[in-house]
Parts: C-alpha cells; structure tokens; sequence
C-alpha cells in the first residue's frame, strides 16, 4: 500500500529536492566566483588552480601577469562594497582586520576568508586553509611542499656557513637615512632570512617592523644590508649609507638592492625571495 | 591666570621684578646669561646619553681611525647633530610662539595656528608620495618641500591680510590660517588616500616629527635663517609689549603697528618653516614653552623672548632624549612625547584661561 | 570745524553714536589721517611730525584696555615712557621714578606690582591714566573714559582729571555720552553729529535744552545744580 503511495510524483520531488541540496552543498564547497582582496592570497588562489574562478581583485595586484584583466574592487582602506556585491562572489578574501566589511559581507549572505599576516608557517597554513575553502586541497598541497623543497634546498646549500648580521630595510625617505624602516623579529621576512643563512641584527625585538635610529644601526652594526623594493620606481640611492662609516655593511659595500612584489608579498613566491635573499648573503653557494 | 595670594601678587615674578627693580638692565641680563646656560647645559648633557652606553674616551680619542670608531660615530653623528637640530627647532618654535601670541594677543596661538604646518606637511607628503625617483637624489628632497609648502601657507595668508587698504588685519590673519590649515589637511587626507600603504607609513612617521638628522648639513642650512629670525625677535620685542596691551596705545606711543605687525608674522613663519623643514611639525613647543616662561620671567617679551630661546632648546632636546630611550631599543617619536606632556597641559590652560 | 586743545583747555566732544566722536580722537592722535583740512600740533601739521615726537606730546586713554597677558600695573606705566626710551627701549632709573610719579599723581602706588587684571574697572583706568602720564604728553585724548565705570568711579576719574588739568595744566579732549560729566569737568564742549559740528563754545553755552534736542532727539532738562555746582542734564523724553 506504502509503495503505491510513493509513487512517481514523490519520488521526482525526492530528486529534485535531493539535487537542489547537493547543488547548493557543492555551492558552499567549491566556490566559483572568487574575490581577493589581498595580493598575497590572490597568488596563492592561482598557485593552487582556482585562478579561473577569481573575478575580481584589489586594486593593488600585479601578479600573476592574469589578474591585469581582471576588475578591481579597492583594498584595505576602501573596498568597493557594491562593486563586490554586483559581482556577485561566492567567496572573498579579506583582511583580518576588515571585521565591518566581513559583518556586511555576512549580511548579504557571502562566505568569506580572513587573511591574517604572520611568519613563514602562516603562509602555509593560509595556503592549506584557503585550498581546503576552494576546493582544492590537493593542489594545495602541491604548492606547500614545493615551496617547502626550496627552502630545504636553501637551507642545505647555506648550512655551516657563518651567518652574517643582515638588515633588511623596506623604507626609508628618499634620498637620506632618515625614518628607516627595517624588518624586526617577527614575520615572514624575518623566518626567509634565517632560512636563507642570515642573522636578523633585530632578533630580539618582536615586532614586524622597527624603525632604526641611526644610533641603533650604528650599534646593531650589520654586516649585510638588504634593501627592498617592490617595483624600480622606488629604487634607493646607496650613498646615503655613507653617513654610517662605522656599520661594516657600508665599509665593505655590502649593500644589496632586491627589487620585486615577490620580496614584499606573504605568498607562494616567498620561496624563490627567499633563494634571492641567500644569493645576495652566499653568493658563493650558488 | 597664574597663581595668586588674596592680594593678586605672583610671588615667583614679584620675587625676581621687585628684587631687580633698580635694573630693568639686570634682569635682562640675569635672563639672557640663565637661557644661554640652560640650553648650554642641555646640548653638552643629552649627547652623553642614549639607548646604547657608549665609551667616551673611546669617542674622543683621536688615534682611533674614524671609520672603526662606533663610539664616536654614535657621539658624533647619531646623537650630537640631533641634540643640537632639537636646540634649534625647539628655541624657534618657543619664540616663534611667543610672537605669534603677542601678534595675535592670544596666549593660546601657536606657530602652527595660521596654517604653516599644514602646508609644509603638504610639501613634505609631495615628495613623500609622488616625488619618486627625483627625490631620491638627494637628502634635501623632503625639507626642501616642506620648506616650500611653509612658504607657500605663508604667502597665501600674508596676500591676503595685507590686502586691506589700512594695512594688516590679524583677523583676516587668523581666519586665513585656520582655513588653509583645514584646507590643506584635506588635501593631504587625499594624497593619502591615493597612496601606496609604503608612502603613507612614511609620512605619518614624518608628521609625528623626527630629529635624527645623522648630518650637520640640515643645520648648517637652517641656521642662518634662524638667525635673522631671532634677530627680527629680539628687536621687535619692546613692541610687541606695547601691541599685546592695546593696539591704539601702541600706534599713539609711537609703534609702527602694521610694520610691526608685517614683520613679526614674517620673521615668526621663517623661523617655523625652518623648525618644521628640519623636524616634521613638532607640536606643543610652541605653547607649552611660551606659558611656561610667562610664569617665571612675566611676559615682557624683552625677557620673555630670551627666555623662550633658552627654554625652548633645552626643553626640546629633553623631550628627544625620553623619546628615544625610555621604549630602547625602540624609539617614540619626539611629537609624541611633547604631546603627551602638551595635551594634558593645554587642557590645564584652557580650564585657567576661562575663569 | 576748528577745535583748539591747549594747556589748561579742557573739551568735551558730545554726539550720538556713528557722529564721528571715535573719528575725531584718531585724528588727533595721529591715528588716521584727514581727508581734508589739517591738524596741526604746535602749528605744524600732524603728518609732519616724526611719529615718537608726536608721542611724546599727545596721549589717548582708550576707552577699554583689556592686555592679552598678565601684566603689572607697573609694567603698563612703564610702557607709557616708550616714546622717550633710546634704540634699545630699556627703562633707566629715570623713567622708573616718572612712572612712580604719575602713579602717585592718580593715587595707585600702592598698586605697583599688583596685576592689572585683578584690579576694579575704576582702578584700571586710573591706571592706564599713569601710563598716559608717563609719557609726559601735554594733551591727554579720553575716549569715553567712564563708559564702562560705575557711578562711584565715574565720580573719581572726574575728579582726577580735573586736578590732573588744573595742576599739571594738561589739556584734556575727551568724548563721552555721559551729559552730566561732561557738565560736571568740560570748560568747553563740542557738539559732533554725522560729522558735522553743530554747536561749539563754553559749556554753560552750548549745553542747552535745544541743543541737546537737535543732538539726540530728546527733551532733557538743563539747569544748575547748586550743590554740584555746575549744569546738570535730566533726560525726559523721546522726541518722535
């Protein structure tokens, strides 16, 4: 009698019911309109193949060479939220700082991914997250051990070397030392450089940046000075160094320029900054 | 108001005015040889103290090759040319104050009431922001600019409260001030806004004031327009006595008001453009000082204006010691610093200035 | 209109407000400069002098001084011998004891080092007087010098003035809405209304009921009071 009843009809609303579930369960797992708000996760989401499904980005990503095409909805200061919105994403990449924009995001029913800054083992641990969000843990997986097998190898070619005191700097006023903004002992500029056979003259301060007096350089005293800069534009003058006669980086013009996003992005491509870091420290390793 | 007994005498002032009444002379005297010593005492002290401890003997020996000498390097070039900028900026934005509230008779104006701060940190974030490649060719990028955008403040304020017929409004003066200082501030919110987070961080660093000058170049440059500044001060101060009493008594007991009046405002911008070129725009000096010695010296600006100087400096290159010490090896900026003790003491100002 | 302000002369500038009372003083103090016809001082026209020369012959008592720091009673005297003081404008033993003097001739030495500001509004003016005595000036120009005051202070600069025009034979201009003061010190008065004089001479004169009525637009009582010994103003009513 039960069987007569579930007759066709039911068991079509059965189907329907059951791949309208799944369709949407898939929906939430494998997101296909992607927007990143971040340039570091932006490469991580093409580094793991879900680069077809990011349509839109920040305002301040350059690479990889695809995201030129792609529409920009602002960054960390002003994201565009109706832009966001019209374009309809089923996942975005925030920062962690942006809680009103994720709150608005919530509201308006788009999953999102809180990108937060840390060291080196965070950037691993937001590539596995993000892949795990994307559906692509694999993948995923892929990146992180082939990051983790530049750094090994890194790490074999600089191991017994003496490990020169570096400063990394990342800013100063152009043209003289002043506000110099260096890399202090936290974050992933700080852990590439150890991996690359160097010693952070500021170890001990736990910060991600520290800004260096000129009495602290001249104390600090190190032996290799590493600038960054994300593009040429900004390309330092060395001559400014001079004023630190004393710092046997200037004596033994041991100033090195590292230009490009991929010495300044916590992303996929910290491994290869990180080979160009111990290149600049050991260039005899390789 | 300061402090008084029932009969309205400030002991402090009665003290030192009654003592010395036979010779105006002498307390001038007394004052100028007291604020020559204090900033003296400063500029020889602070150098000798710092976040590293350094061995002088080893700074001050002479056979030791320059190149190798840490110690000497850290006296000579990190901390000697920082005392003596935080001298200089901190003796013309004390005296720069002084004028500024006698010109006009407000002992709440400040040297960067009439917009001149404002313009230099439009200068300096220029540079900072869009100056690029040219700017980095040369030390001088940045202070040049922000000289620049001083001057700029400063002429803009000055066409238009000259531009009166019977010669030189102060209101016009203040109102012109205020509103370039909100307008320019805008500006700068914008140039922000567009940056790049790397510009940006450099240029707020730059607004909260730095005197690591590691040179005796930005000094040297400056120096000379301190100079006719201070100078222009010194003379100007019996009259500006006479113009913070009373503007109509001032022109019928012989003042040449709207010379005097053109001449304080000139003299007192360079001098702040200079200090702000040199530092960043360094606020409170240029209020907490003035009230400070007002209480000690009174306030004819005969005394008042040499007192500034001495109090200034040594306030200043105090103020740049705690900053960078007291968080070592990390350093608070000197504006913070003058802000944390200015806050509280302006608002102690207002409250007395109302009763 | 032709005023003469000599020694011993004691006028009385009288008008409405907008008359032209503020402009006249400026005028005589070298303030503003005339549009037409001159000023003269000592027969030379005001122009012509050296601007300290001119300081140190005339002196205004504004109406209100209100300095923007806390100065002593002393410092404000002290101020008034600017016109007389050298390049470097410091005061020598000299100028500290005409100061005292002119402090003791408006009975304030005992007030020397107190601050300005803490003083009553009858001793203030008392005080910015010394500072105009100190500039050892023969004219004394009084802009409204008891509009602020009350009627007991009122009593004591009248009467300061009138001993400060009768032993040091100053000439004194002052302006003032005050009738009765004017009655009370003036010897001789000026009638100013929309800058045009309409009536100049001696007080017992031109103070007279219709004048005051082409003045001011009101009717007002004039006679001698003889207890005050002198022409006594009493407004009625207003004149439609």
């Amino acid at each position: 009698m039960l069987n007569r009843r579930i007759g066709t009809r039911t068991i079509l609303a059965a189907l329907v019911i059951g791949l309208t579930l799944g369709l949407s369960l898939q929906a939430q797992t494998k997101p296909s309109r992607i927007i990143s708000l971040v340039p570091g996760a932006t490469e991580m989401l093409f580094a793991i193949g879900a680069g077809p499904r990011v349509v839109a980005v920040s305002s301040y990503d350059k690479e990889p060479p695809e995201v030129t095409s792609l529409p920009r909805v602002g960054a960390l200061i002003d994201p565009d939220v109706e832009r966001i919105l019209s374009l309809k994403p089923d996942l975005i990449v925030v920062y962690g700082s942006q809680h009103d924009l994720a709150q608005q995001l919530g509201r308006a029913g788009i999953p999102h991914f809180s990108y937060v800054h840390g060291g080196l083992p965070d950037i691993f641990r937001t590539i596995r997250e993000l892949a795990a969000r994307t559906g692509d843990i694999e993948q995923g997986e892929r990146v992180v051990k082939g990051i983790e097998a530049t750094l090994a190898d890194v790490s074999k070619r600089v191991a017994g070397r003496p490990r020169p005191k570096t400063m990394i700097v990342f800013g100063r006023e152009p043209g003289s030392l002043r506000n110099v903004y260096a890399s202090g002992g936290y974050g992933f500029l700080h852990d590439a450089l150890a991996i690359a056979g160097g010693d952070d003259v500021f170890g001990d301060v736990k910060r991600e940046s520290v800004q260096a007096s000129t009495e602290l350089m001249l104390t600090r005293a190190p032996e290799v000075i590493v600038e960054l800069r994300a593009d040429d534009e900004s390309a330092p003058d060395r001559a400014a160094w001079q004023t630190l006669a004393s710092v046997p980086a200037v004596r033994n013009n041991r100033i090195v320029l590292l230009t490009g996003s991929d010495m300044v992005t916590a992303g996929p491509r910290i491994g290869q900054a990180t080979v160009r870091l111990a290149k600049a420290l050991h260039p005899e390793a390789f | 108001m300061p402090p008084t007994n029932g009969e309205g005498v400030v002991s402090a002032r009665d003290r030192i005015a009654h003592s010395t009444i036979q010779g105006i002379r002498a307390r001038l005297v007394t004052v100028c040889l007291g604020s020559v010593a204090l900033a003296l005492g400063a500029i020889v002290l602070a150098p000798l103290a710092g976040s590293t401890s350094i061995s002088l003997a080893h700074a001050f020996d002479l056979t030791r090759p320059w190149a190798s000498n840490v110690d000497a390097q850290i006296f000579f070039v990190a901390r000697l040319p920082r005392v003596l900028a935080a001298a200089l900026v901190g003796s013309a934005l004390a005296a720069s104050g002084v004028v500024f509230q006698a010109l006009l008779r407000n002992p709440l104006a400040t040297p960067f009431t009439l917009g001149i701060s404002s313009g230099a940190a439009l200068g300096a974030m220029l540079v900072l922001t869009i100056g690029g490649a040219f700017a980095a060719t040369t030390w001088a990028a940045v202070p040049a600019a922000s000289f620049a955008g001083a001057l700029a403040a400063v002429s803009i304020v000055y066409a238009l409260a000259a531009a009166r017929q019977r010669g030189f409004s102060t209101s016009v003066l203040l109102l012109a001030g205020v509103t370039l200082n909100s307008f320019f501030s805008a500006l700068i919110l914008m140039l922000q806004y567009f940056a790049d987070m790397a510009s940006v961080m450099q240029t707020l660093r730059w607004l909260l004031g730095d005197l690591d000058v590691a040179s005796y170049t930005p000094i040297v440059v400056a120096l000379p327009m301190l100079v006719v500044a201070i100078t222009a001060f010194l003379v100007l101060a019996p009259r500006l006595n006479l113009l913070s009493v009373s503007i109509d008594a001032a022109a019928m007991r012989g003042v040449d008001v709207v010379s005097t009046q053109r001449i304080s405002f000139l003299s007192a911008s360079l001098a702040t453009g200079a200090a702000v070129s040199i530092g960043g725009p360094i606020g409170f000096v240029g209020i907490i000082v003035p009230h400070l010695v007002r209480l000690i010296v009174g306030p004819d600006h005969r005394l008042a204006l040499p007192a500034s100087l001495g109090f200034g400096a040594a306030f200043l290159v105090a103020c740049d010691l705690v900053g960078r010490t007291v968080i070592a090896p990390l350093e608070l900026p000197v504006g913070i610093v003058t802000a944390v003790i200015g806050g509280p003491f302006f608002l102690w100002l207002l409250v007395k200035h109302a009763q | 209109m032709s005023i003469d302000v000599g020694p011993g002369t004691f006028v009385g500038v009288l008008g409405p407000n907008g008359s032209g009372k503020s402009t006249l003083l400026k005028l005589l103090g070298r303030l503003l400069t005339p549009d037409a016809g001159t000023v003269t001082l000592d027969g030379r026209p005001l122009g012509a002098w050296p601007r300290q020369a001119v300081a140190r012959r005339v002196a205004m008592v504004p109406q209100e001084t209100h300095p923007a720091f806390d100065y002593t009673v002393l410092d404000l005297v002290l101020m008034g011998r600017y016109p007389h003081l050298g390049a470097l404008a410091i005061e020598g033993p000299s100028d500290l004891a005409i100061a005292r003097d002119a402090l003791r001739a408006t009975g304030m030495s005992a007030f020397e080092s107190r601050l300005f500001s803490t003083l009553s509004g009858g001793e203030k003016q008392r005080v910015v007087i010394a500072g105009a005595l100190a500039q050892q000036a023969d004219v004394l120009l009084l802009d409204e010098p008891t509009a602020s005051l009350d009627p007991g202070h009122q009593l004591e600069i009248a009467a300061l003035l009138v001993e400060l025009n009768r032993t040091r034979a100053l000439g004194l201009l002052l302006s003032t809405h005050d009738l009765n003061l004017a009655a009370s010190v003036c010897h001789d008065l000026v009638m100013l209304s929309e800058g045009m004089v309409i009536g100049t001479g001696p007080t017992g004169d031109v103070l007279t009921g219709a004048n005051i009525e082409r003045l001011y637009g009101i009717r007002a009582d004039v006679r001698f009071h003889p207890e005050a010994g002198h022409l006594t103003v009493v407004p009625l009513r207003h004149l439609s």
